[in-house]
């Protein structure tokens, strides 16, 4: 099949787990023999040195940039840019249609990249497409844009996802778009969830060793994360006289989580140690006891706490985020609910060794080498977009050449009716 | 039998003290009316207002749909609605394409890859739509009259026709028994300063009568008019329905029709008159008319018999002035209108040549779909 990949940000550029998949799943595609090309934006870091020749970064990114301007009318003008219509990109799509003309376009993560334009155009020329939610995308898009903008893009309503193959990685994150924005798909969804690798895991290292608990966690460092959660339960923990240790890997906000934990005077059992690359932590998870994942209850599933649940190593998760539909509590992982004192409770439990970690730790590793494994999982999406791919399209009406003044006409109606 | 072709009327008003009472408005009917003489067309008006309604106008359907505009003038409104009303129609005529409705609407029906006819009634100027080409989505253009048609041909490269009319000439007809007053004037139109009524009043002579026949629009205008008819014989109608407007065609002398590019405050008028209706409408009734040099009246009364342009004080004074003395218009210059409008300006003659530009557009499209 001839894929084509669109999402905002694509390695070494990522926020967290869906670019990760995005680029896994491209590779994996590829490697299965489908032609891919990746439409995605710009990069300002060094490029990874085995970049495929398939990743193109034509597009613009007008969200997720670093410094955001603190002018709220230029903010809103990034935000229409990012969610409504971005003239630029749009071209950019139409131009990679006319000349890659894909069976099938699989659409990521659009925000950043101006969505609502996009996949209108794709509705208009009438190309398959599959959307891969790991984050409420339509609901982002919707509720950042006015009414009489999303008309312009028949988004008002569930209308723009009509033709579109939904794959999900969590029922939970299909409910939170419905239940906020009342966007629904009628057509049905598949759940692929998040997946792991762990092929080049290590073995397990024993529990507890030396009687100290060692916890890890990885992902942004912010509060929906559950960091404050992880620093108020290690104060419970540590006024327990607990022997424990936690580290956390990732970016974010570092130095006000350094300054917290040195208040709170947990600095000593806390390791703030950066972002590090998936591969390093697939290794990395082996040496711990369990991971940490106390993340908001609108996590649409995470793949952190699956990738260290196939590394052998417990996640101690909130109860009722994406990723506890596939995780079963005290069988895969620790489910609690999302307090200092729930986690400090099961952190406890680990630290005292009152749990069977080696047996929580074998049924994940279990699980995430047969359901979670992401071979299954991209069989599965392969099988989607080959079934869904099979439709022809109109070639001739993505050729036609006054595609890009329609485009341009609504982008500039989006642009007045937004700021007048 | 060829399939009944369907076919949308798009506008961002209608024809309603609940919406506008406006030639564009009452243009849209005719012209449904028009292409229901044709034959074989199945027609829905659409248009926007406070909340989704539906009525029929003449056997034709009129689908109001709530405006989702956040916008306060009746041209910028629009609705999003027309996504899942207008699929199965083959083919959208846009009336107002240069407004914000025409151009919101255009988008859609472009999306839903139906052929579009455009025909701009005088309101808007849309950059988007015209410097930036927006109404090159439009697979026709009808104007109508000349003068619209040389206000909007260089923005537009497809195929395009100019319709002046239709007029309902079974309505407005002469009466059986004519019986007119050879000193009554009339005039017929929106009370605004650009309708230059001020101009015909100012030229009245004593022996004429005036009646001006519309509503109110513009109030200092108004109150202007009235201080320039003291001490003449001036009356205004602003509650004329279609029977009282119909006696007052038939109990004149002459038709009036004094718009201008520059009003009587020094105001530039944009696009004055693209068509005068009333002005057609009138000669439908056998009545000699007065035209301004303005916009498209001139093309309105080609024939000097039965028809003359002015284009200052003196212009009309002095064809007033022929009037009053008897000298024009000839007695038959009634029935040479009439005949005019009927050949030229009719149901039949209109219907059947939008029809046929319908079918030119159905069968030539501009690109593939």
């Amino acid at each position: 099949m001839r894929i084509m990949f669109v999402t905002n940000l694509y390695p070494p550029v990522v926020l967290g787990g869906y670019e990760l998949a995005c680029a896994n799943v491209a590779r994996g595609l590829a490697g299965r023999g489908h032609t891919v090309q990746v439409l995605t934006t710009w990069c300002h870091l060094p490029r990874l040195a085995d970049e495929p020749a398939w990743v193109h970064r034509d597009l613009d990114l007008h969200w997720h940039i670093p410094l955001k301007s603190h002018n709220p009318t230029v903010d809103q003008r990034d935000l229409h840019s990012a969610v409504c219509s971005s003239y630029a990109n749009t071209l950019h799509l139409l131009d990679s249609l006319r000349a890659f003309r894909p069976d099938v376009v699989y659409v990521w993560n659009l925000l950043g990249i101006g969505g609502a334009a996009m996949l209108d155009l794709l509705n208009y020329v009438e190309v398959p497409w599959v959307l891969h939610l790991m984050d409420r995308v339509p609901l982002d898009i919707a509720t950042n844009t006015p009414a009489a903008v999303l008309g312009l893009f028949n988004a008002q309503g569930s209308a723009l996802y009509a033709r579109a193959r939904i794959i999900s990685m969590s029922q939970h994150l299909l409910d939170e778009i419905e239940m906020v924005s009342g966007i629904t798909f009628p057509q049905g969804a598949d759940i692929v969830p998040g997946s792991a690798d762990v092929s080049e895991a290590l073995p397990h290292e024993p529990y507890l060793r030396d009687g100290i608990a060692r916890f890890v966690t990885a992902g942004a460092v912010s509060s929906h994360k559950g960091i404050d959660l992880i620093l108020q339960a290690s104060v419970r923990l540590k006024a327990q006289g607990l022997r424990f240790s936690v580290d956390i890997f990732g970016d974010g906000e570092l130095p006000r989580y350094i300054d917290m934990a040195r208040t709170l005077q947990v600095d000593d059992r806390l390791h703030f140690l950066g972002p590090r690359p998936q591969a390093d932590l697939l290794r990395l998870y082996a040496a711990y006891d369990a991971f940490l994942f106390p993340t908001w209850e609108r996590e649409p599933f995470g793949f952190a706490p699956v990738e260290a649940a196939g590394c052998g190593t417990p996640p101690i998760m909130t109860r009722n985020c994406g990723a506890s539909e596939r995780l079963v509590d005290d069988v895969h992982c620790i489910k609690i609910e999302r307090s200092a004192s729930a986690l400090a409770d099961a952190m406890g439990r680990v630290a005292t060794n009152t749990l069977d970690l080696a047996r929580i730790g074998r049924a994940g590793q279990r699980l995430v080498l047969s359901d979670l494994s992401f071979t299954r999982c991209l069989e599965r999406i392969e099988s989607a977009l080959q079934a869904h791919g099979k439709g022809a399209w109109r070639h001739e009406a993505a050729d036609d050449p006054a595609l890009p003044l329609l485009a341009f006409l609504k982008h500039n109606l989006s642009v007045r009716l937004r700021f007048g | 039998m060829r399939k009944a072709l369907r076919v949308a009327h798009l506008t961002p008003a209608y024809f309603s003290p609940d919406s506008v009472v406006g030639g564009g408005e009452r243009y849209v009917y005719y012209l449904a009316q028009a292409l229901r003489t044709a034959g074989n067309f199945e027609q829905c008006v659409f248009t926007v207002g406070a909340e989704n309604k539906l009525f029929e106008h003449d056997g034709i359907p009129v689908r109001v749909l709530r405006n989702e505009s956040p916008l306060a003038s009746g041209m910028d409104a629009f609705s999003a609605a027309l996504w899942r009303e207008l699929p199965g129609f083959d083919l959208v005529h846009l009336h107002q394409p240069l407004t914000l409705f025409g151009a919101y609407s255009l988008a859609i029906v472009r999306s839903l890859s139906i052929p579009a006819v455009g025909t701009d009634l005088g309101a808007g100027e849309d950059t988007l739509m015209l410097s930036a080409r927006g109404i090159e989505l439009l697979d026709g253009i009808i104007s109508i009259s000349l003068y619209a048609q040389s206000l909007i041909i260089r923005y537009f490269s497809g195929l395009h026709e100019v319709l002046i009319g239709p007029v309902d000439t079974d309505h407005f007809c002469p009466a059986a028994n004519a019986a007119y007053d050879p000193n009554m004037v009339l005039c017929v139109g929106r009370i605004m300063p650009h309708k230059g009524i001020d101009r015909v009043v100012a030229a009245l002579p004593p022996e004429q009568r005036l009646i001006v026949a519309g509503r109110v629009y513009h109030e200092p205008y108004y109150n202007l008019l009235r201080e320039m008819a003291k001490g003449k014989d001036v009356r205004f109608v602003h509650d004329a329905d279609d029977t009282v407007l119909l006696e007052l065609y038939r109990s004149a002398r002459l038709f009036v029709q004094a718009s201008t590019a520059r009003d009587i405050y020094g105001t530039t008028v944009a696009k004055p008159e693209l068509m005068g209706l009333t002005t057609l409408e009138a000669m439908a009734c056998g009545l000699p008319t007065a035209v301004a040099d303005t916009g498209s009246l001139p093309e309105l009364v080609p024939d000097s018999r039965f028809g003359r342009v002015f284009a200052n004080h003196d212009d009309l004074s002095a064809i007033l002035r022929d009037v009053a003395a008897g000298v024009w218009p000839a007695p038959e210059a009634g029935t040479l209108a009439r005949a005019h409008v009927v050949a030229v300006h009719g149901m039949e003659t209109i219907g059947r040549r939008l029809a046929a530009f319908y079918r030119a557009v159905l069968a030539h499209p501009r690109r593939l779909r």
